[in-house]
């Protein structure tokens, strides 16, 4: 199956979705294509080289950042000239500013959220989660030649290996941009949102007395994670319940979950066990929270906070 | 503003006899959590300009009407239902609802950012390829101007990305804008007398795609132990958070 | 739901003796108040929990002979056919739900102070009782021995025929056997005193001779403590109560284990405030590597995963529930059923201890209002009628505990739509804050279990952030108001002693202050010495004091009492409370009633010698006074806006609960709430149906004529 990539960045860095998307790709067994639209695309392409790349697609706009119009004109320019049979980007919010729109005007295939491709039947099967990730289902596209996928972060791991892609400069010429980059505004963490973080650092009873929270609090900070508790914590007032993981406070679905010193309460396991990796450290081996963990560490977690630090 | 009511799954299921989706006795249902979000954005910016209406519009069957009648609740002013009971594909959605939101010629044009129950977080921007309208996805902040408004589209990793986007416009509505408000039981009452206007598909064309087959995810193998001294954990787990950080 | 298989343990059958137990939920012996003399009620509460699953429920202490009489403590008692009868009710309904019934055998020497029987009870050494400090005892000699151990065999006997499967010698909390055992109470000279085989002699005579008469047909048990912390005097765990395990265990069917002895059997009964559940595991476990049979032992135990880790741990073979039983009856069967967040768990508050240690009422229980209510109101925990008024819409303002538990059976009941709204952030009312005194964090199970269960339930809506005044109300569009907004603390001093404020007494001034002042608005407590004025006489000053004076500051606590929280006395967290407070140096002051309260400090009276006044110095006095019910906007609804307009805004039903009524405990708040949801569909909701009292009533003209 041919694959067309569409490379994503951020501020002159290419963003790590892009690399997973490789990955996706190579698995497809076909011919692979990146593009990447940009300012400089030349500063960007390097990075992209990677083993089972064959070709970049340079495409050169005025646009300094990401904007839907852009995208999505230089895109459909690019299907209309290479015919990809699978159309590969990350499920960001960059793509869903433009996915659709192109799946609708082109008439693709079209699903996103997918963790999962199989390529075998000679036509894409993609599997993603339905009813809020309690299932999963697997689709396919009949009566479409072609296929747009969005794919979840971190699903497939990032492409590694040198590669010894052949780059082609294409121009588009893109007449308009509707929505308009102005600025970017970094957000200062104030009294936040935990279901919306992307990393959180969630501790529990374990961590004992009011006294050891600030130690947390900085560790989360140097992490870039934000700290969030388990119950008994909030009951006893060391923190509001605006932090609190578990039934009777928020649901959380953070990329990584790192509990520290949390046992998994019914209650609390109900809160987080959909995020999406799970890292639980606990004196206890008989722990809940290893049932639903992706990675468990059976060790003091003061000694292992103190370890944490020193390697941020 | 596109509204949407979700299906809701509890902790048992079972499939129907072909697998290929969820047997109905196992669903609830609920308006999609992003939809108050936009609606009470769609409030404001109506009750800040002291003028203006707020349309409701859904594609589902007569049950979906609950879902809407929370909005209006809230305060929206009508409701227009185009019918259908059938499995729809985002692009399918967009389809039947551009008809419908054309013939109102609105001045924005609301969704929520994704659907609590499929998250494909297109049917949004379809529709605004549909419409032939400027768009923003995954907006947090709204300030209209004149011909145009300016928004903030939150990035991955709470970075702000501040965009201006010529009006009319669709924009796709993220959780936390605003704080929804709530609606009286004398509003919900109001809510349950008003007449939702019904209206039927046009051609939703092909569905861009199709279920093979459902299938309750397999439980894991419990967790991948890590070893060795304190140390050792701690750089493990920086590698694992770097690993998946994108 | 399916049961989590690593719960399955739990429901393995175990064998008592000639007895077989379904599973390893054993509800322990237990006080509710309601002894033999209120049958149905004692039935139809234990019947409860074997419908909830319990493998075994037991009675309370059961009195074995009218010498062991603890009134006006209420115990079970078989003295006599007419017990049998009237006890073994609860026999026959808990073997229709295949549960084992047990019946505690009970004397409890010179603790029972009998003052119903006028009877004199015997002891092994004439000291007075530590317990009911005016009972002395008459000394055994060995005919006395005899006689009593007879009158186990006859209550044993009694037992069995009323259809009880597990007779205990029960021991546990210095009763008789124990006090054999025990040199405080056993200075004997003689073959039953001295040695630990001598002071072991009763309990082993007695157990032999219950087994003889009745172990083919009923499983014996022993409950026995095994340390009751007074050092040498008391029983040890390794130089009594190991060898006593030893030399019985072949006669013994099932070992109860516990610590504590009577006068502080908090040690027991452990209050959440000082233990976490499990405390007595240690003990249990040194038993149970003793002894060959099965042990069981209770531990306020709410988790099934530290149940699992008790019985895999070899600590316990049953896991026995009190407390737990009584907040939750069906415990067992949510963790069969996989429903773990349906477990209504125990805060460990001990009001329904308090209840039996006041002596007479029958239990209540904080966390479950139908706790004790099974036969006198016949409400049953888990169902609920539909109302046959459920076509209206309820508002209910104010989601404390009153408003959360009205607006919880409102929705279990089916009514069209309940919203209940709140002006803060959050459920819970004064449980928000209460729950972060030291100590009281399980307290917030009550908002936790109600959050859940409120979220489940489609036809109930939680606003927050929404304070309604008078015309919110009246235009809000529901059919029946709740009120339901709480009450505060006085801030002017007013209390119960001198039914006067205190001049001076303003907690709008910075340096004085009230409880919720400082809990939940985090108003600052300036400077260094702080005097607490305590009129209130349950846990609200003292644990203000402990945290006050963890935090620094050198506090004084003052009542016009001569007791610091005195209730504290019955929900056991009284000996704790006062090491706790001595520990932090507070200043205990009792007899003292403020005057004046100055910038400076304030100015008090011995209650019983008003000219002696005493100066105290103090940077920050606050105000434990009493409680007021927040009753304003009741007040305007009523009284402003009157009932007649509300009519002829659709309001058919307007009522108010909790605090906001009268101030009272927060197990009385979610019964009031309880109540008026249960009963939101009868002729007149506001006043409480009438209940079932168990009593004779007589026919006037037969006794005439007789």
């Amino acid at each position: 199956m041919s694959v067309l990539i569409v490379a994503e960045h951020l501020r002159g860095e290419l963003r790590p979705i892009t690399l997973e998307l490789i990955s996706a790709a190579r698995e497809l067994e076909g011919p692979v294509a990146v593009a990447v639209i940009a300012k400089d695309p030349s500063a960007l392409t390097d990075a992209v080289d990677v083993e089972g790349v064959n070709e970049i697609l340079s495409v050169k706009v005025d646009q300094e950042e990401f904007e839907n119009d852009v995208y999505q004109q230089a895109v459909e320019r690019l299907i209309g000239q290479r015919e990809p049979q699978v159309i590969l980007l990350g499920f960001t919010v960059n793509s869903m500013g433009y996915g659709p729109a192109v799946a609708a005007k082109l008439g693709l295939g079209f699903a996103s959220d997918v963790f999962s491709i199989d390529g075998a039947a000679g036509g894409p099967v993609a599997t993603r989660a339905f009813y809020g990730s309690k299932v999963h289902a697997e689709v396919e596209f009949p009566g479409h030649d072609r296929v747009m996928l969005l794919l979840r972060p971190t699903a497939w791991p990032p492409a590694e290996g040198a590669g010894s892609a052949v780059e082609e400069e294409v121009s588009v010429s893109i007449s308009g941009s509707l929505a308009r980059h102005k600025e970017f505004v970094d957000v200062a963490t104030g009294d936040v949102d935990i279901t919306t973080a992307d990393f959180l650092l969630s501790i529990g009873r374990g961590v004992g007395d009011k006294e050891n929270l600030p130690q947390f609090e900085e560790l989360a900070g140097k992490m870039g994670a934000i700290l969030s508790v388990s119950r008994p914590l909030v009951d006893q007032g060391w923190m509001p319940n605006s932090r609190q993981v578990g039934q009777s406070g928020k649901t959380v679905k953070p990329k990584i979950y790192l509990a520290l010193g949390i046992s998994g309460a019914v209650q609390h396991l109900a809160g987080m066990k959909t995020s999406g990796t799970i890292i639980a450290v606990n004196t206890d081996p008989e722990a809940a929270i290893f049932s639903v963990a992706d990675y468990g560490a059976v060790a003091d977690l003061f000694e292992v906070a103190e370890e944490l630090e020193k390697l941020y | 503003m596109c509204v949407k009511q979700v299906a809701v799954l509890g902790d048992e299921v079972e499939f129907t006899a072909d697998e290929r989706d969820v047997d109905p006795d196992y669903l609830d249902y609920a308006l999609n959590e992003w939809d108050t979000y936009a609606t009470e954005e769609a409030l404001r910016l109506c009750e800040a300009a002291a003028d203006g209406e707020v349309v409701v519009v859904s594609v589902g069957p007569e049950d979906a009407e609950e879902a809407m009648r929370r909005c209006l609740a809230m305060g929206a002013d009508r409701g227009i239902r185009v019918d259908s009971d059938a499995w729809l594909d985002p692009i399918q959605v967009a389809r039947a609802l551009a008809e419908v939101v054309r013939a109102e010629n609105p001045d924005l044009v609301f969704a929520g950012v994704q659907s609590a129950d499929a998250v494909q977080a297109a049917t949004g921007t379809a529709l605004a390829e549909l419409l032939d309208l400027p768009r923003v996805a995954v907006v947090t902040k709204i300030e209209l101007g004149d011909g145009n408004a300016t928004v903030n589209r939150e990035l991955e990793g709470g970075v702000l990305d501040v965009v201006e986007v010529d009006t009319p416009a669709l924009l796709t509505i993220q959780t936390g804008i605003n704080e929804p408000r709530y609606a009286t039981l004398r509003a919900i009452k109001q809510a349950e007398e008003k007449e939702i206007d019904v209206r039927q598909p046009g051609d939703l064309g092909e569905p861009a795609y199709q279920v093979k087959k459902m299938f309750v995810p397999p439980k894991g193998e419990g967790a991948e132990m890590l070893n060795g001294s304190a140390a050792d954990v701690a750089q493990k787990i920086k590698e694992i958070v770097e690993e998946h950080t994108g | 739901m399916a049961r989590d298989p690593k719960y399955d343990i739990l429901f393995e059958p175990i064998q008592l003796g000639p007895k077989m137990m379904k599973n390893r939920f054993y509800q322990i012996p237990h006080c509710n108040g309601f002894g033999s003399e209120k049958p149905m009620s004692q039935a139809y509460f234990r019947a409860m929990k074997a419908e909830g699953g319990y493998g075994a429920c037991c009675t309370e202490y059961c009195s074995i002979h009218p010498e062991s009489d603890d009134t006006h403590r209420v115990s079970a008692r078989l003295w006599d056919d007419d017990d049998i009868k009237n006890l073994g009710l609860m026999c026959d309904m808990l073997h229709e739900h295949g549960a084992l019934a047990a019946a505690e055998l009970w004397y409890g020497g010179p603790h029972a102070p009998c003052m119903e029987s006028r009877a004199v009870p015997r002891a092994p050494s004439q000291i007075p009782s530590d317990f009911e400090h005016l009972t002395y005892p008459k000394e055994m000699d060995k005919d006395d021995i005899r006689e009593v151990q007879g009158f186990y065999v006859e209550a044993a006997k009694r037992a069995r025929e009323a259809g009880f499967d597990i007779v205990y010698v029960y021991g546990s909390h210095s009763y008789l056997p124990q006090q054999f055992l025990t040199p405080y109470y056993n200075r004997r000279t003689d073959e039953y005193g001295g040695s630990l085989e001598n002071r072991a002699r009763f309990w082993r005579e007695t157990i032999e001779q219950v087994k003889d008469a009745v172990g083919d047909d009923c499983a014996i048990a022993v409950r026995m403590s095994t340390d009751m912390f007074m050092g040498e005097a008391g029983t040890q765990l390794e130089r009594d109560c190991l060898p006593f395990v030893e030399l019985v265990d072949d006669m013994v069917d099932v070992w109860d284990i516990n610590v504590s002895g009577i006068s502080e059997w908090g040690e027991d009964a452990t209050p959440s405030r000082f233990y976490p559940a499990g405390r007595m595991l240690p003990w249990q476990k040194a038993v149970k590597d003793v002894s060959k049979k099965p042990v069981l032992g209770v531990g306020r135990f709410t988790s099934p995963d530290l149940m699992v880790e008790a019985i895999n741990g070899g600590s316990l073979d049953i896991i026995a529930t009190c407390r737990p039983s009584i907040s939750d009856p069906f415990l067992p069967l949510k963790i069969d059923e996989g429903r773990l967040d349906d477990i209504r768990e125990c805060i460990g508050c001990n009001i329904c201890i308090s209840r039996w240690e006041i002596g007479g009422p029958p239990l209540i229980c904080t966390q479950n209002a139908t706790a004790g209510e099974e036969y006198r109101r016949g409400w049953h925990p888990e169902k609920f009628d539909p109302a046959t008024n459920a076509d209206n819409d309820v508002l209910v303002v104010g989601a404390g505990p009153a408003g959360m538990e009205c607006a919880m059976i409102l929705g279990k009941r089916g009514m069209r739509r309940v919203h209940l709204v709140e002006g803060s952030d959050d459920m819970g009312g004064i449980m928000r804050w209460v729950p972060q005194l030291p100590g009281l964090g399980e307290w917030a199970r009550v908002v936790n279990y109600r959050k859940i269960q409120i979220d489940k339930l489609r036809n109930v809506e939680f606003i927050p952030n929404t304070e309604l005044d008078a015309d919110g109300v009246k235009d809000y569009g529901a059919e029946l108001v709740v009120i339901a907004t709480g009450g505060y603390w006085a801030t002017d001093g007013l209390n119960g002693a001198t039914h006067d404020t205190i001049p001076g007494a303003d907690a709008s001034k910075p340096n004085i202050l009230t409880p919720e002042q400082i809990m939940r608005d985090g108003k600052e407590v300036p400077g260094k010495r702080v005097v607490i004025v305590d009129n209130d006489g349950y846990y609200m000053g003292v644990s203000l004091a402990e945290k006050l004076a963890a935090e620094g500051k050198q506090v004084t606590i003052m009542t016009h009492l001569g007791h610091h929280a005195p209730y504290m006395h019955f929900t056991l967290e009284a000996p704790n409370m006062h090491r706790r407070l001595h520990q932090l140096k507070v200043e205990m002051v009792t007899y003292q009633m403020p005057t004046q309260i100055g910038n400076g400090g304030l100015t008090s009276a011995h209650v019983y010698d008003e000219e002696h006044l005493t100066e105290w110095e103090a940077d920050a006095v606050v105000l434990v006074t009493q409680r007021r019910s927040n009753e304003a906007l009741y007040r305007e609804l009523k009284d402003k806006v009157g009932i007649d307009t509300l009519s002829s805004e659709g309001i058919t039903g307007f009522y108010r609960i909790g605090d906001c009524v009268a101030p009272r405990l927060t197990a009385d708040c979610i019964f009031d709430g309880h109540r008026l949801a249960r009963e939101i569909d009868s002729d007149n909701p506001e006043v409480p149906l009438p209940f079932k009292r168990e009593r004779a009533v007589i026919e006037r003209e037969a006794v005439l004529t007789a």
